[in-house]
């Protein structure tokens, strides 16, 4: 076996893929685990969209596609754009993608010299820093802390950047905590921007679709229009949908850095599967009521969670704006014995020994950038929900 | 701070894009135009494949899966390559991917390091010497002509390889020639890397199944199983099942190598979409009769595109062994002036003049490295192709 590719090396695999294997082979041997380590709804892909799949098949839809997305679909995301962020890009500004990652991974190799530093509020979804890694770049992690609500603080952005600095990344609905930014908020994040028009902003609205309690969602370039012509929005139809596994992401961005990621794409995967295109494209376009549905429901189990962990010894956690994730705080167990035996030093020590132990699957917050934490997704039923926030409780009250 | 990283300045701009854009303006624009330049299969995808997507879709299977596809479909990727080839692979050492751009992309990214060498064949699919420069690595191109087939003889890969020679990429059977390679010259190949442990083989045998007069392409495992620690050998549904949209391409290779490819595409896009797994599952394990019924078309095809070929003046077109191309000699052509008044140095101004004054779009073999040929996908109608030929031979005869 020839040495692999030094850039390889500098990748880190997934801790919640980890967790997902591991719960996975507990569950092989017939035991009951309830898995929170999942960052996928539970809910099924909307009728229409499966309608318009079918549609495409028995049409013989299944041709080469263009590489940046057929011209129905872009169309679906430009009226997105319009009707939910108030963005107007032109179909060259626009393209589609294996998944919002392939959106994030374009721009990155397409733009990234080696050196170049990628500003990452954390926590975060680890897969950014890892996509700068692949691309030669430099993460530097700029602290959210919680007692900010886990959003970006503009004093800090401001003294984080660099000449070198190339791109900020912004994730508001925020994996893994739930945080969101007021309109306020992103603008503060957007004077700041604006007195370095050195650096590109990465925006990945995955999630804005899940924000509660009448919180309002917004966008980077709809906040600070001036920032447009350095912006990358991200997007796509997993989250909002629930159609992960159909691998739908897109974004808008100034026609030379499409341009850009588009050649990348084309060395890459090429177009995305015309099938899921059309799926897509028909869930944009469709009646939206379902998406209003499923956040009201997410909503209630966002409260249970957050009710149910707080009743636990040692454990605080924040309440968030959105997403479906919350992050507690489980500095009140370090340092502890669990009922098995094992020393609670890191809350990878709690994970390990809450999954081994009490079957439920989470992800401790060093894969996240930011510790003690436990990442805790509430994509899965109020049954499951309540299990498991019970077996928390249960695991902590047990600590010593 | 400039916006495009270097990296991208490595990949040359596709020149088939290039001719497949300037074809469909001038068609927009109202021109009677006959597309020769596209690589893809005329036929629609299989009734019973279809039927397995819709039903996948059905039963919910719309999500998130390994990274390196579902283990349904890994089996029956495994079960392909023992039928077809007597390859015994693991579904441990099968990667599932984004079309088989994406299983060369993840190889090659995730071995080369800056100076690495990759020994390709040429004529060659102007992708693999893009994503090897993409890797940083540099690509090694080895002429072969007309008068050898198209072929790369072992004296020319053994005077190719150097210490730093990573890859070996064959392409069997090759875009753009239609060359293939049968046992004893595939033989010829794997006697010299039996002598080079340092050197990989990357096999790319998307179009294994369309072969003609009999001729059965050997793929390098069943000519050498002793290289089996050190070759990728790829594969797809995208030309045998007439399967493009759906973006299916995967590999057999060592398992540190797949790992290490899952790695790198965890990181970029994820598993590829769930329904088109489910399709290719049924394509991979169901009725394989549309194959032969496609592979007798193509035959016929070919045979009528050669033969009309060779009556044109200065064209001398070899008749290759399999794929849906033929690679003719232009050179005959070069210096006359055509009847609408345009001199032809090269091969590009011949193909660009055979568009405009004729309508025939074909792509020049400058871009697949291999100027004074230019490329005919025969991907489409009998009828098209008498006529795009037809309209070839009084283009040539009009010479003057």
């Amino acid at each position: 076996m020839p040495a692999l590719a030094e850039r390889l090396n500098r990748v880190s695999i997934s801790a919640s893929v980890i967790m997902t294997i591991k719960a996975r082979e507990l569950a092989a041997q017939g035991i009951k685990v309830v898995s929170l380590a999942s960052g996928e709804p539970d809910f099924p892909t909307p009728l229409h969209a499966i309608e318009a799949a079918h549609q495409a098949a028995l049409a013989g839809d299944t041709k080469y596609p263009p590489q940046d997305g057929t011209k129905r679909l872009k169309e679906a995301v430009q009226r997105k754009f319009k009707r939910d962020n108030n963005l107007d890009y032109a179909l060259d500004e626009i393209m589609v993608t294996n998944g919002g990652k392939q959106s994030i991974f374009n721009a990155f190799m397409a733009t990234i010299d080696p050196g170049d530093e990628v500003l990452i509020p954390a926590p975060f979804w680890s897969s950014y820093s890892e996509m700068a890694k692949v691309a030669g770049g430099v993460p530097v992690t700029i602290n959210c802390p919680q007692n900010n609500g886990f959003k970006l603080r503009p004093e800090d952005l401001d003294a984080a950047i660099t000449p070198k600095t190339k791109w900020v990344m912004i994730n508001f609905p925020n994996n893994p905590t739930g945080a969101a930014c007021s309109r306020a908020e992103m603008q503060a994040i957007a004077a700041v921007l604006m007195k370095h028009p050195h650096v590109w902003v990465m925006t990945d609205d995955m999630y804005e679709h899940l924000v509660y309690d009448g919180f309002e969602f917004c966008t980077i370039a709809d906040v600070e229009p001036r920032l447009k012509d350095r912006t990358l929005t991200v997007n796509g139809a997993s989250k909002t949908y629930a159609m992960t596994g159909w691998r739908i992401g897109f974004c808008g961005g100034p026609k030379a850095l499409i341009k850009g990621m588009m050649n990348m794409q084309g060395q890459a995967t090429a177009g995305v599967s015309t099938i899921s295109q059309a799926a897509v494209a028909a869930a944009l376009d469709g009646p939206q009521e379902i998406v209003r549905e499923r956040a009201e429901e997410y909503r209630q189990r966002r409260d249970l969670v957050v009710e149910m962990l707080n009743a636990a010894p040692g454990i605080s956690c924040h309440k968030p704006e959105g997403a479906f994730y919350v992050f507690p705080n489980i500095a009140g167990c370090i340092g502890k014995t669990s009922k098995g035996g094992r020393k609670i030093e890191t809350d990878t020590d709690f994970a390990m020994a809450l999954l081994e132990e009490k079957y439920v699957a989470t992800v401790q917050g060093t894969a996240y950038g930011m510790s003690p934490y436990l990442r805790i997704s509430y994509a899965t039923n109020t049954e499951n929900l309540r299990e498991a926030c019970g077996r928390i409780q249960e695991f902590c009250r047990e600590l010593s | 701070m400039k916006l495009i990283a270097d990296r991208l300045d490595r990949i040359s701009p596709s020149l088939t894009i290039a001719m497949t854009a300037k074809a469909r303006a001038l068609k927009a624009a109202g021109k009677d135009i006959i597309g020769l330049s596209s690589g893809e299969p005329d036929f629609d995808t299989p009734r019973n494949v279809k039927d397995a997507a819709i039903a996948a879709i059905e039963r919910g299977e719309t999500k998130y899966t390994d990274v390196a596809g579902t283990v349904e479909l890994r089996r029956a990727i495994c079960t392909k390559f023992k039928r077809d080839s007597g390859i015994e692979y693991t579904p441990e050492e099968i990667l599932v991917a984004t079309g088989g751009k994406q299983v060369i992309f993840d190889a090659l990214v995730a071995t080369i390091n800056s100076g690495d060498e990759a020994i390709i064949p040429a004529p060659c699919w102007v992708s693999y010497p893009d994503i090897v420069a993409l890797a940083e690595g540099t690509p090694v191109i080895v002429q072969c002509g007309q008068n050898s087939g198209f072929k790369m003889t072992g004296e020319q890969l053994e005077a190719a390889i150097t210490p730093r020679t990573k890859w070996l990429i064959l392409n069997n059977p090759c875009n753009p020639t239609g060359a293939a390679y049968n046992a004893a010259e595939i033989k010829a190949l794997t006697d010299v890397l039996m002598r080079h442990p340092h050197v990989w083989v990357f096999t790319d045998d998307i179009y294994e199944k369309l072969a003609y007069d009999g001729f059965k392409p050997a793929t390098v495992l069943e000519v050498e199983p002793r290289l089996k620690d050190r070759t990728v050998t790829m594969n797809g549904c995208s030309k045998a099942y007439a399967m493009t949209g759906w973006r299916i391409g995967f590999a057999g290779a060592p398992i540190t190598l797949i790992k290490a490819m899952d790695k790198l595409q965890s990181q970029s896009t994820s598993n590829t979409s769930s329904v088109s797994q489910a399709a290719a599952v049924e394509a991979l394990t169901g009725p394989q009769d549309s194959i032969e019924d496609m592979r007798k078309v193509y035959e016929r095809r070919r045979n009528l595109v050669v033969d009309m070929l060779n009556a044109a003046p200065g064209l001398r077109c070899h008749k290759p062994e399999g794929a849906f191309y033929v690679f003719p000699d232009m050179r005959g052509c070069i210096g006359k002036t055509t009847a609408g008044g345009k001199k032809i140095a090269t091969d590009e101004d011949f193909t660009i003049a055979l568009l405009e004054e004729t309508g025939v779009a074909t792509v020049h073999g400058a871009a697949f490295l291999s100027p004074g040929h230019f490329r005919i996908s025969y991907a489409t109608s009998d009828e098209a192709l008498r006529e795009a030929c037809t309209r070839i031979q009084k283009f040539c005869a009009g010479m003057k």
